[in-house]
């Protein structure tokens, strides 16, 4: 019996685990509450979700109680908001108090507790969707654009300001991905514009309130936007088409004067502008024949009466160490070389000393060979400067004025450049610094002497140098009224002992100032050129007929060369005297300032060639005279 | 004779500019601007609740920022017993929990609950501000914050007492409150001086954000009762 008892017993307790394990019940698990809203403020309803069930019905209830109170509440509606929510109505809902809620889940095995949940309704309002959201298409003189408006939601009361409510809405083309926001404050109007023309726009709409959570979004609301041409782009087409007239205009007007814009635009090189300058020629290879065009046949004024040429002959001692025989002649020039003597009793004085001279002589020549010279810059001279020459080492040179003893050298040659420079003769005193080892001259040309020179202006001022080897120039600028403006360079007649006395002679009265020495000989000799040892190359001019230049000095040549024109090289174009069927010789100085050497470019045959910086020996350069009187002094290098 | 006649007609002029202007003088308390006049410093009721609304609705975001920055960064280091048993100190004012109570409240009575609640919140602020600077709980940012909320309740107060005076002068509400406005009644800070001093600083800021609220509701509530216009 007891057996039997014990067996049941333990079957029972060995089957009933497993009938109980099968049927598993166990209290609900824990709910937890998800979320309270309140659309209105005034009312709100909180959700929950449920733990596992345990497999027994479970029921759920909510209590609630409120803030520094202990009555414990339960919820009022289960229904109203759905399953497994609580909503409180106006009257349980009281504003600014905190309620802890709990959620209980109940079965028959037990009963589960949520965690408790503080809320206050004022923090947790999420308003419905704003209502009535309308969108139209209204006409602007920019275009369509879309106007939606809408309407609060009806729960939220903005009436009376319990609530106030700020929005937002949305846009977006139909087919396209991204939304357009736009916040519209406080407003339920709100504009589009910039619309597509002829797509189809989606418009949303949504609210919250100043202190909550965004409601959701209202139902789209489509619109279409009728066809139409954006101002804008119509703009650009017209200005498009504008202006692609204008440019069809503008090629039009360029096309018919194409040479007359080419030429403003691309202005042509000037040629050469010489009157009488045949380039045609010259591209024949005959330049002699070219160049004979440009020699004016009446140039210089020929005279048989070298009388009225000559502006006064330099006397020139020469002692027994000099070589040179300075030779004071009327510096002929292309247009300066008239000369009157002067009666004033200066002797020794060039012709460009002469004020009178150059003022009436000058002016006659110029006119004609404006043309042809290019340098106006060449085209002063000093009238007159004279180079004062010492007597031995020390000697001092008075003033020309005294006339005894008096070393007056006649200026070298200047480069006559006839232009149209209307610079005045200058008149200054140049006056050299000693030199010790090799030449010294002292150059000064008493402004005294030329009385008229002080009423022009002075363009140019004597330069002189103090080195060795330099030379001075002077610039004869030119009188207005004469027009002829020559200058020429005083050089250092570098001869170490260029001793050597020039007594300038007038040709109609005499400067018998000048007593010679009678150890020295006397004679008229003619400043050729200065050679590249910067020695005075004179010839005397007794030897008038003999023939081609001796270049040295001390040889008898004696040559007055004539000058037939200066070409472009500023060169003075002299003319043999006996070659006058012939081009002639041409006697080609260049310089340059300072040390280098000259440059004596010969002319052969009517060709200029232009030898290098060393100049070739004198004997080459011969320059022949004809009737005029020529200072073969290097001329000045162009400006 | 004619400078005679000249200097005659200016003392005219300068008699007759003179009477002008004690004329206008007399006149002068008419408000010079009418309503709604442009450049105009006249301000009507409308536009003084604006600025009254907007300024509450600017210090009640700072007590926002505050508390959630109180809550963020300070309170988990704390213990949060003392939490369901808040007590502000300004739980003795009796305020309307709700827009019908709200809506039920007069003119009169609401403007002077509103008084109230910034009266009471003066002091207290100020202490917190004073503890904050010496504590090391906030920072600089904080701290000028609560500075800021102490100011903008004293600013607040005094434009609602004007928004009152000029009610009253208007007729809107009778002259009921004028008899509120004396410190002793309306500072609760005599009967509950150690009760606001006992306050924690988070119990202060939680009473602190939910009373600015309460002060911004019932100031447009009021406002829309008083002047409705297209806002309301």
């Amino acid at each position: 019996m007891m057996w039997r008892d014990v067996g049941v017993t333990l079957i029972l307790s060995l089957i009933l685990p497993v009938v109980a394990q099968g049927a598993r019940h166990t209290p609900p698990g824990k709910p937890k509450l998800t979320s309270c809203r309140s659309p209105d403020k005034e009312t709100f309803t909180c959700w929950w979700e449920a733990g596992s069930d345990g497999g027994r019905p479970t029921t759920y209830s909510l209590f609630y109680h409120k803030e520094n109170s202990e009555t414990v509440y339960e919820c009022p509606d289960y229904h109203t908001a759905g399953a497994n929510s609580c909503f409180f109505s106006k009257n349980e809902t009281s504003i600014w108090v905190n309620y802890n809620i709990t959620v209980v889940a109940t079965n028959a095995l037990g009963n589960n507790f949520s965690d408790p949940v503080d809320v206050d309704v004022v923090y947790i309002v999420q308003p419905h969707t704003p209502e009535n959201v309308t969108v139209g298409v209204l006409e602007d003189e920019d275009g369509p654009f879309l106007r939606v408006s809408w309407e609060p939601p009806s729960k939220a009361d903005t009436r009376s300001g319990w609530i106030t409510l700020i929005y937002e809405l949305r846009v977006k083309l139909e087919e396209a991905e991204e939304w357009e926001e736009h916040r519209a404050g406080q407003q339920k109007m709100f504009n589009i514009f910039s619309l597509h023309s002829g797509g189809v726009y989606m418009v949303q709409v949504r609210c919250k309130p100043d202190h909550g959570f965004w409601s959701e979004w209202s139902t789209a609301s489509y619109v279409i936007v009728p066809d139409y041409i954006p101002r804008e782009r119509s703009m650009w087409i017209l200005i498009a088409v504008f202006s692609a007239f204008i440019f069809l205009i503008l090629t039009w007007i360029i096309t018919l004067n194409r040479s007359s814009v080419k030429h403003c635009l691309l202005p042509p090189v000037p040629g050469p502008k010489i009157k009488g300058f045949d380039q045609q020629l010259l591209k024949k290879g005959k330049p002699e024949e070219v160049f004979n065009s440009l020699v004016v046949q009446s140039f210089p004024p020929r005279s048989t009466d070298y009388e009225d040429l000559l502006v006064e002959y330099l006397e020139v001692y020469v002692n027994e160490k000099q070589e040179l025989m300075p030779e004071g002649k009327d510096l002929q020039d292309v247009g300066c070389l008239k000369s009157k003597s002067q009666s004033d009793n200066d002797s020794g004085r060039g012709s460009c000393d002469s004020h009178t001279l150059l003022m009436e002589k000058c002016g006659g020549v110029e006119s004609k060979d404006e043309s042809s010279y290019e340098e106006p810059e060449l085209l002063q001279g000093q009238a007159g400067s004279w180079e004062r020459l010492e007597r031995g080492d020390s000697q001092v040179v008075d003033t020309p004025d005294s006339s005894d003893g008096r070393v007056k050298t006649w200026p070298l040659v200047f480069s006559p450049s006839i232009h149209g420079s209307s610079d005045n003769h200058h008149y200054g005193t140049l006056e050299m610094p000693k030199q010790h080892s090799t030449s010294e001259i002292t150059y000064s040309v008493p402004d005294h002497l030329f009385p008229t020179s002080t009423s022009f202006p002075h363009h140019h001022h004597p330069e002189y140098r103090d080195s060795l080897g330099e030379y001075s120039e002077y610039r004869c600028s030119r009188s207005p009224s004469t027009g002829v403006a020559y200058h020429w360079e005083a050089r250092h007649p570098t001869q170490a002992h260029s001793n050597f006395n020039i007594r300038n002679l007038e040709r109609q009265k005499e400067a018998t100032g000048l007593g010679l020495p009678p150890s020295r000989s006397m004679e008229y000799v003619e400043v050729q050129k200065v050679n590249q040892e910067n020695q005075l190359v004179l010839k005397p001019l007794s030897s008038h007929g003999r023939g081609p230049f001796q270049v040295q000095f001390g040889r008898a040549g004696v040559d007055y060369s004539k000058v037939n024109g200066v070409n472009n090289d500023n060169v003075l174009l002299l003319q043999r005297q006996r070659e006058m069927a012939e081009a002639g010789q041409y006697c080609n100085y260049r310089e340059k300032e300072g040390a280098e050497a000259e440059r004596y470019p010969t002319q052969q045959q009517g060709k200029t060639t232009k030898d290098g910086p060393v100049a070739t020996q004198l004997q080459e350069s011969t320059c022949l005279t004809t009737s005029g009187y020529v200072d073969t002094a290097p001329t000045m290098p162009t400006f | 004779m004619s400078r005679n006649n000249i200097k005659q007609v200016w003392a005219l002029l300068m008699v007759l500019v003179c009477v002008e202007l004690r004329g206008s003088d007399r006149a002068s308390a008419a408000p010079i601007c009418v309503h709604g006049q442009a450049g105009c410093h006249f301000l009507s009721l409308a536009d003084l609740f604006d600025r009254v609304i907007q300024h509450s609705a600017r210090m009640h975001s700072i007590s926002s920022d505050l508390h959630s920055e109180f809550e963020q960064y300070v309170l988990p280091s704390r213990n949060h017993i003392g939490r369901i048993n808040r007590h502000c100190h300004t739980a003795t004012i009796l305020t309307p929990n709700g827009k019908e109570n709200a809506q039920r409240l007069a003119r009169e009575e609401l403007t002077e609950v509103i008084l109230k609640l910034l009266v009471a919140w003066k002091d207290p602020l100020w202490q917190f501000h004073q503890n904050m600077v010496h504590q090391d709980d906030f920072n600089n940012f904080s701290s000028n914050k609560a500075l800021e909320m102490s100011y903008m309740v004293h600013e607040l107060r005094k434009g609602v007492e004007k928004v009152a005076d000029k009610m009253q002068h208007l007729g809107m509400i009778s002259n009921s409150l004028s008899g509120l406005s004396s410190p002793e009644a309306l500072d609760p800070s005599s009967d509950t001086s150690g009760e606001s001093q006992a306050m924690s600083d988070h119990d202060l800021l939680y009473c602190f954000r939910r009373d600015s609220n309460k002060v911004q509701n019932y100031l447009k509530i009021l406002k829309c009762r008083i002047v409705p216009e297209n806002g309301c």
